[in-house]
This record gives structure tokens, C-alpha cells and sequence, in this order.
């Protein structure tokens, strides 16, 4: 708590998309930003606090919108802040080489009677395209301040902010503005609707008055609902009808039509006297770039070259770090090894939460790469092209072209989440096309998937992850749309809706940007990481290990076991070396952290063991290379006796393993479940991690490392996951594409599955997608794998 | 579609046919090739529709210039106001146009 009361206000960032506002913002608030969802929706919301002067300036960035009318979520979230929040100041963005249409957003400001600062943005384009704004003359019309600025240069923020505070502060109010004449008919309808308004106490305020006479004549319905939330207002909805279908009878036109047209008339008188511009035959270069990126037979092309680009640049550019992280995980879980006394604590701490939360953390330079990617085609404008050049090929799965941009956000690049994907069909209007959009949202290829297909694709094909990633993509394509246009042609028959999309010009994004989204999106991935998968990994781990296998059958293993032993110790050459069981179990130690010993540590140790373990290395180099030649051959038959016995134990261990975890929970639930597996070719310990994967896809990855690392023998074999299911006799690449396919589309994560009844309205939307991608995934896997089995691809 | 339904639809703005078009001297933008420009006649198609293609600046007497078409044909590309904007084929179907003057 400070002692002195620092005094606040609230600044509300609006503008058209692609006016620069994020650029603008970023600029603005700096680092200091915090991003979290709207309530109730998961539209980004952006909030970012500065001081000016004395006083703490909250930002907050609303979304980008072309106006305010309930059109989309968008306008409905922009609209209801600026009524109900009531932020002390809007500054409106404002593209200054777009100025007529961005104005129509300013008009609309103005007519709600908040107080705005324009910032009128991109100038230098707009100077480029000789264009010339006059902003003294702009400011008087509008009679609000005019600010031109520079978010990529971060010019004129100072300023912008200076105008903002000082008329949040001024006590006049906004200008009560009447500049907006629609006409003695209209006006007429207005006065009547405004002071029903007044003396039914909805509004004591005559310029909110104003507005919503104006809202409800346009017939928005969201404002429709506000007032008939207070009861007893039926005469102005009367009077309303009654207005409407006045107006429409003189103009031939809905009233919404004539207002619109009136804003925009007058916007021209504005432009006209304000802007001048030069007659130029310069062609702009974003128009030549354009005529070769969306050109008919090389933009297809091009977009094929980028998207696998991405995954080149997203896989192999991601590599090293990934690589990094995985050492790190796999450090940090021999080091708690050695310091946990083994038992229930240290297997809860290895087994469940550092493979379990480790093997998605490890991913996320990956996943980093990717974000940054995405973000690079958003913010180059390249994203618009692609929806763009494919609107055509989804209107024929009975898509929308926005559909794309909520498929590419679910992981249409691979990377995505369904969760903001289906949130971002509210753009759709269409229901239909909306419904359908969801539907086949969780077929794309989300960044929860992406663990499971980098473990399987990095073990069973390491060679060939571009091409494969690039394969996947185009499958999860296809079997998107092709349960689009079943289900569009079936369960949502229907004719399509409208399609307006801007293709703003080329721009070279800033780094800074690129980092701040690829750092937000990044960083979300890593909460959920931290938090669900955590939960979700110590909920496996526990099934994965309770109820512990009954002492007995415990104890017929360690017998075998400790025959084994007494046995190899018989062994006349082996009783001289290992004086002991002791000595034994020494040695086992030494040789597990030999290979990552430096030269001093061995010459300090037993020079026996060293050169026994020599020997043995080189036995085990010899098996693949009988060319090889042994040096250390006075040891020659102790090794090949204690490798033989080290095998042994290794089997028994391997069986101890597999019987304590097919009796555990999971282990009961996966054999219960083999029957309907079997034919995909999947065992109880997939199909336990086919279960996790419900919970959250990329629980997948750590299930299955939970399977295969409980209950070692030897916590500290440095073997991965991935190497670990390369050597299991089930495991081979068809095994892996199998299930690679079966995770892409098997049942939604029950998160997917909530926002699903949630957009839907209804659960049995959210069973029918959990139903009908369940079936798909297993009909495809079982098509693959017979066919596969029958061929003898990738069996061995 | 029948006449009737569609002009009950939208007030003011019947569908209609290539060849009343042709009557009325007006053109679908729908079928303007890349290059030419022209000036808004009317917006047709349901009010929802109307009202979005009117806030996005379609508005009687803009000119609307055809930058190309996607490359399967649709949609199309225009400048209007100085930016550029796509429709698909079918709505650009909804907007008549006077008849156009090729670009310089």
C-alpha cells in the first residue's frame, strides 16, 4: 500500500483490425501487459498500466472492430465496455491511408457520447500513398483531438497519451453532438422513442437517450434485450415497431440502412475537407507483392512452400532447444533420484510430476517456434491471402472462409488449441457453418498433439520429420473437411453465409510484437502445463501405481532375482572379482553413471570396475560390429558371464514391471479395454494412455513415459521415451502412425468438449463430437493398421 | 430462388436477372473482369448482409475497383475506399453496379 492515494483512470484502445492498434499498444504499455480473457468468451483481453505524470494509466485493448453494431462477439465485448465500464477516455486508432472506413468506427464513438483522442495512426503510408490529412481541420469536425502516430516508430505516444489524460481530466463533458442530423423524419422518430426512454427512467441522461433511441431503431437486438431486462417498458417497444415501420415506408429502406448511410455521408463531407490526395500512378508495393503471392497458378504454390517451411523452421530450428530442455528434465530427475530415499515420494516426484509435467515442458521451444511462425503470417498479413486463395475449397466442404482462420487456430499450422479455435467461430454468424466449424475443430492438429506426434515421429522416423509433420497436416485437413461436408450435408444442411474479408496491405512485422505474441501464447502453454497437466500427471501416476502387486507375487520375483544372483556369484571367476552381493550392487551403480563420468572420476575409482566396464562396452560395441577387437580379453569371460546375468535380471525386472502395472487401476482399465483395441493393434499400456490423453492430449506423452519408466530396476538408465519405445518389441512404425492418427482424432479433451456444449448451447453437441471423432479415429486406425499388417509396411 | 421470396426479402431490391439488368444499364459486380471500376448502383441481398456491406463502405455511388479473382475464380478482390476487401462471387452477385469504366 502506498501512503498517497495515486489517483487512476482508464484508457479503452479501439480501432478497426489491422489499424496498427496492437503495434499502438504494445508501444504504449510496454512490457507492462497482462493478457487474460473476457468474461465469459475467451477473446484475448490485453490490459497494460503506466504512469503518466502522477497518475496510473490503465490501457485496455479492446478488439479490433469495423463498428460497434451486435454483429459479432467482438463488437457486442467493445461495445458493452464502453457502455458499462465506462473507461474515462477512448482513443480510436485510426489508419490514416484507410481514413474513410476507419472513421465509420469514430462516428459511432462519437455518437455513444464517450469522450475520444483519435490517434491517427500509419501516417507515414499513408504520406507514401500522397495522401494528405489536414488534422486541424479533422479535429474541428469531429471536435475531438487529433494525434498522429507512429506504434512501429513509436512516435507521437507521448503525445497521444498527454491529449488522452488531459481530456479524461477536462470536467467539460463530451461534446453533446448533434452534428449527426438524419433528417427532420428520422429525428422526428427519435424524439419520440428518446423521451419514452427519459420518462420510464431507463436513461435520465440525454445523450445515452440519444444513443439508445438510435440503437433500438436500428433493431439491435442486444439493447432490445438490455431494456426489456427493466420491466414495464412495452410502450417504447411499441413505439419503436411503430417507428420502424414508418421510416421504412418513407425511405423504402430498414432504418439501420438510412443510418448508416447518413454516418457515411457524413464521413465524406469530413474526408472532403480534409483530406487531399495527390493522383499517383505509382503502383504500391504490397499490390506487386500481392499479384505474385495470390497469383492464380505460383500463389497455391507459394502457399505449399510456406506451410512446409513453417515446419522446417518449427521442428528442426526448434531441435537443439528441445534437446536442451529434455537433458534437463532428465538431469533433474537423477538428481532428485539420488537425493529421494527411493519409495512412494520418490516415484511420485520422479515418475509422476517431473516425466509427467517435464516430457510437455519439453516441448515448448517447439511449441515457441511455432507461435512465433504463426505470428509471423498474421501480422506480415500473409494469413488473409491464405483465407483468401482456400475460401473457395472450404465453401465447398460447406465451410466458411473464417472457418479457416478458427481451423488454423485450432491447428490448422499444427500447434493451435481447439479451445480459442471454436471461441473464434463467433465471428460466424451463420450457425450452420458455425455448428459444423466446431464440430471438426478438434480434428486439427493441436499443440497437445504435437508432443505425442514429435515422441513417436523423433523414435520411429527421425529422418523424415518435416515430410512426416507435413503429411499429418494434410491428413487433419482432409479429414476435417470431409466430416465437414458429411456433417453440413447431413445433420446441418444449408446454404452458406456471407464472406467479407479485408486483405490489409503487406507490412514487415516488429520483432518486438512477434515477441510479445509469441511470448503471451507461449506462456499459456506453460500454465497449462504447470497447473492441469500437473493434476492431471499426478492423478495418472497414482493410477499408474496403486493397488501395489500383493507381497507374494512381490516376493516370487525377488526370488528368482536372488537365485539369479547366487548363481552368477557361484560362478567361481565371478566370486574372485565380486566379493559380495555388496560389491555386486556396487558395481551395477558405477556402471549406470560411468558413461557420463569425466576421465578423473573413473581413474579415481576401483581400476576393476573401470576396466570391467570397459570390457563390457566393448562386448556390447562388438555385438553390432563383430569386427571389433577386444583389449581388456583377461576379463573376457567375467564380462560375458555377468552380461549374460545382467540380461537375466533385466527380463525378470522387465516381467516384475508389467505385472505390478496391469494391476493397478490404469492397468485394469487398459486390460478391460484390450478387446476393443486389439484390432488397431494397441496394448493395455497405450490404451491407459489413450485415457489420459482424454484429459488433455499431451498427457499421452507423459502416460506412456509413466508406463514405460515405473518400476525400472535402474531409475538411472538415462534411456528417453522415446528411445525406450523403440526397443520394445511391440513398438514399430506402423505401431507409431497408428497411434499418431488415432490421437489426432480420437475423442476432444474434455476442456474442447465444455467449450463445445458451451458455443453449442447443448451437450448432446459436445457427445455427438466426442462420438462421432471417436469412431472416425478408430475406423481410419483400423483401415491403416490391416492394411499396413497386410503389406508388411513399416512392421518391423 | 424466386423472385417473389427475394423481394420480400429485401425491400427495395428485387433479384434480378442478368437481362433486367441489362435493361436498367446495371451489372453485377459479380461479373466485372479484373481491371475494370465502377460506381455502386445498389446493394441488394438480406438487411443483414446489406447493413455489413454498408458498414464496410459499399454505399450508392462508391467506386469499387476488381483487383483479381482467387485462383480457383472466387472469390474476388476489390479496392474500395482505398483498401481492399474479398467477397465471394455469389454476394458480389448482390451488389449492382453501373456499368464500368476500364481503369486507366
Amino acid at each position: 500500500m502506498k501512503g498517497t492515494m495515486t489517483r487512476s483512470i482508464t484508457v479503452a484502445l479501439a480501432g478497426n483490425p489491422n489499424a496498427g492498434k496492437t503495434t499502438l499498444f504494445n508501444a504504449i504499455t510496454g512490457a507492462r501487459q497482462h493478457v487474460g480473457n473476457w468474461p465469459g468468451v475467451t477473446v484475448e483481453k490485453k490490459e497494460g498500466v503506466l504512469h503518466h505524470g502522477d497518475l496510473d494509466v490503465h490501457v485496455v485493448d479492446l478488439p479490433g472492430t469495423y463498428s460497434l453494431t451486435a454483429y459479432s462477439v467482438e463488437e457486442i465485448i467493445a461495445r458493452n465496455f464502453i457502455v458499462d465500464s465506462v473507461p474515462d477516455i477512448v482513443v480510436d486508432v485510426v489508419d490514416a491511408s484507410n481514413l474513410e472506413r476507419n472513421l465509420y468506427l469514430a462516428v459511432q464513438l462519437l455518437e455513444m457520447g464517450v469522450k475520444v483522442v483519435m490517434a491517427l495512426n500509419m501516417i507515414d503510408v499513408a504520406e507514401g500513398r500522397r495522401i494528405k490529412i489536414d488534422q486541424t481541420t479533422l479535429s474541428q469536425l469531429l471536435q475531438i483531438p487529433v494525434i498522429s502516430t507512429n506504434g512501429k516508430k513509436r512516435i507521437g505516444i507521448d503525445g497521444l497519451m498527454d491529449a488522452a489524460v488531459a481530456t479524461a481530466e477536462s470536467p467539460q463533458p463530451a461534446v453533446i453532438r448533434r452534428a449527426f442530423y438524419y433528417g427532420t423524419e428520422v429525428e422526428e422518430e427519435l424524439s419520440l422513442i428518446e423521451e419514452g426512454l427519459v420518462k420510464s427512467g431507463v436513461t435520465q441522461e440525454s445523450q445515452s437517450a440519444r444513443w439508445l433511441a438510435v440503437k433500438l431503431l436500428e433493431g439491435d437486438e442486444e439493447i432490445h434485450k438490455k431494456i426489456a431486462e427493466v420491466s414495464g417498458r412495452d410502450g417504447i417497444f411499441e413505439q419503436v415497431d411503430h417507428s420502424r415501420r414508418h421510416l421504412t415506408d418513407i425511405f423504402a429502406d430498414p432504418p439501420e440502412i438510412i443510418f448508416t448511410d447518413a454516418r457515411y455521408g457524413f464521413i465524406a463531407g469530413a474526408i472532403k475537407q480534409s483530406v487531399t490526395t495527390e493522383p499517383t500512378d505509382r503502383v504500391h508495393l504490397s499490390e506487386t507483392i500481392d499479384k505474385v503471392l495470390t497469383n492464380r497458378l505460383i500463389g497455391p504454390v507459394i502457399l505449399l512452400v510456406v506451410l512446409y517451411g513453417l515446419y522446417t523452421f518449427t521442428f528442426q530450428g526448434s531441435e537443439p532447444l528441445v534437446k536442451y530442455f529434455e537433458a534437463f528434465f532428465k538431469w533433474l530427475g537423477a538428481a532428485v533420484t539420488d537425493i529421494v530415499p527411493p519409495g512412494i515420494v520418490q516415484s511420485l516426484v520422479v515418475s509422476g510430476i517431473i516425466d509427467g509435467v517435464g516430457g510437455v515442458l519439453g516441448f515448448t521451444p517447439l511449441i515457441a517456434f511455432m507461435f512465433l511462425a504463426i505470428a509471423i503470417l498474421e501480422d506480415t498479413g500473409y494469413m488473409a491471402r491464405v483465407a483468401f486463395m482456400l475460401d473457395r475449397v472450404l465453401r465447398g466442404f460447406g465451410l466458411h472462409g473464417a472457418s479457416l482462420l478458427a481451423l488454423m487456430v485450432s491447428g490448422g499450422l499444427a500447434g493451435g488449441c481447439a479451445v480459442p479455435g471454436i471461441m473464434a467461430t463467433r465471428t460466424l454468424k451463420e450457425p450452420k457453418e458455425r455448428l459444423a466449424t466446431i464440430l471438426v475443430a478438434p480434428l486439427m492438429n493441436c499443440g497437445a498433439k504435437l508432443p505425442v506426434y514429435a515422441l513417436l515421429i523423433g523414435a520411429f522416423f527421425p529422418g523424415q520429420k518435416a515430410p512426416m509433420m507435413f503429411l499429418l497436416t494434410l491428413i487433419s485437413w482432409s479429414m476435417a473437411l470431409t466430416a465437414g461436408k458429411i456433417i453440413r450435408s447431413t445433420v446441418l444442411g444449408g446454404p452458406s453465409a456471407p464472406f467479407v474479408l479485408e486483405l490489409p496491405p503487406y507490412r514487415v512485422p516488429t520483432v518486438r510484437g512477434l515477441l510479445i505474441h509469441t511470448w503471451e501464447r507461449t506462456w499459456m502453454y506453460v500454465k497449462k502445463a504447470g497447473t492441469v497437466i500437473l493434476a492431471v500427471s499426478i492423478l495418472i501416476w497414482a493410477m499408474m501405481t496403486f493397488p501395489a502387486l500383493p507381497e507374494e507375487k512381490v516376493k516370487a520375483f525377488t526370488d528368482r532375482d536372488e537365485n539369479l544372483t547366487g548363481a552368477f556369484l557361484g560362478n567361481p571367476e565371478a566370486g574372485a572379482f565380486f566379493k559380495s552381493e555388496k560389491d555386486l550392487e556396487s558395481f551395477e551403480k558405477f556402471r549406470a553413471k560411468a558413461p557420463t563420468a569425466s576421465k578423473q572420476a573413473l581413474e579415481k575409482k576401483n581400476s576393476n570396475f573401470v576396466a570391467l566396464w570397459r570390457t563390457l562396452e566393448e562386448l556390447d560395441k562388438q555385438e553390432q560390429d563383430p569386427g571389433i577387437t577386444i583389449t581388456h580379453s583377461n576379463l573376457l569371460d567375467l564380462a560375458k558371464a555377468y552380461d549374460d546375468y545382467s540380461k537375466a535380471k533385466g527380463v525378470i525386472a522387465v516381467e516384475l514391471r508389467t505385472a505390478r502395472l496391469k494391476n493397478t487401476i490404469g492397468g485394469r482399465v487398459g486390460v478391460a479395454l484390450e478387446w476393443v483395441f486389439k484390432p488397431i493393434g494397441f496394448d493395455w499400456r497405450t490404451n491407459v494412455a489413450l485415457v489420459g490423453g482424454f484429459a488433455a492430449k499431451e498427457v499421452v506423452v507423459s502416460t506412456l513415459g509413466t508406463a514405460y519408466s515405473l518400476g525400472e530396476i535402474d531409475p538411472n538408465e538415462s534411456l528417453s521415451l522415446a528411445e525406450r519405445l523403440k526397443g520394445e518389441p511391440d513398438w514399430n512404425p506402423l505401431m507409431a502412425f497408428t497411434l499418431i492418427l488415432f490421437v489426432m482424432m480420437y475423442a476432444p479433451c474434455f476442456v474442447t468438449l465444455v467449450v463445445i456444449k458451451r458455443e453449442s448451447g447443448k451437450w448432446r453437441w459436445a457427445i455427438f463430437a466426442a462420438v462421432y471423432t471417436t469412431v472416425l479415429a478408430y475406423c481410419v486406425a483400423l483401415v491403416v493398421h490391416s492394411v499396413g499388417s497386410f503389406l508388411e509396411l513399416g512392421t518391423s | 430462388m424466386s423472385p417473389q421470396i427475394s423481394s420480400q426479402k429485401c425491400l427495395d431490391c428485387p433479384a434480378r436477372t442478368d437481362e433486367q439488368c441489362l435493361a436498367d444499364r446495371t451489372v453485377k459486380l459479380s461479373n466485372y473482369k479484373p481491371g475494370q471500376k465502377g460506381r455502386i448502383f445498389q446493394v441488394c441481398g438480406d438487411p443483414d448482409f446489406r447493413l455489413r456491406m454498408m458498414e464496410m463502405g459499399f454505399i450508392r455511388g462508391t467506386e469499387v475497383k476488381v483487383v483479381k479473382y482467387a485462383p480457383l475464380s472466387d472469390p474476388m478482390e476489390f479496392v474500395i475506399k482505398g483498401y481492399h476487401v474479398s467477397l465471394r462471387k455469389d454476394q458480389a452477385g448482390d451488389i449492382l453496379m453501373n456499368e464500368p469504366e476500364m481503369a486507366a
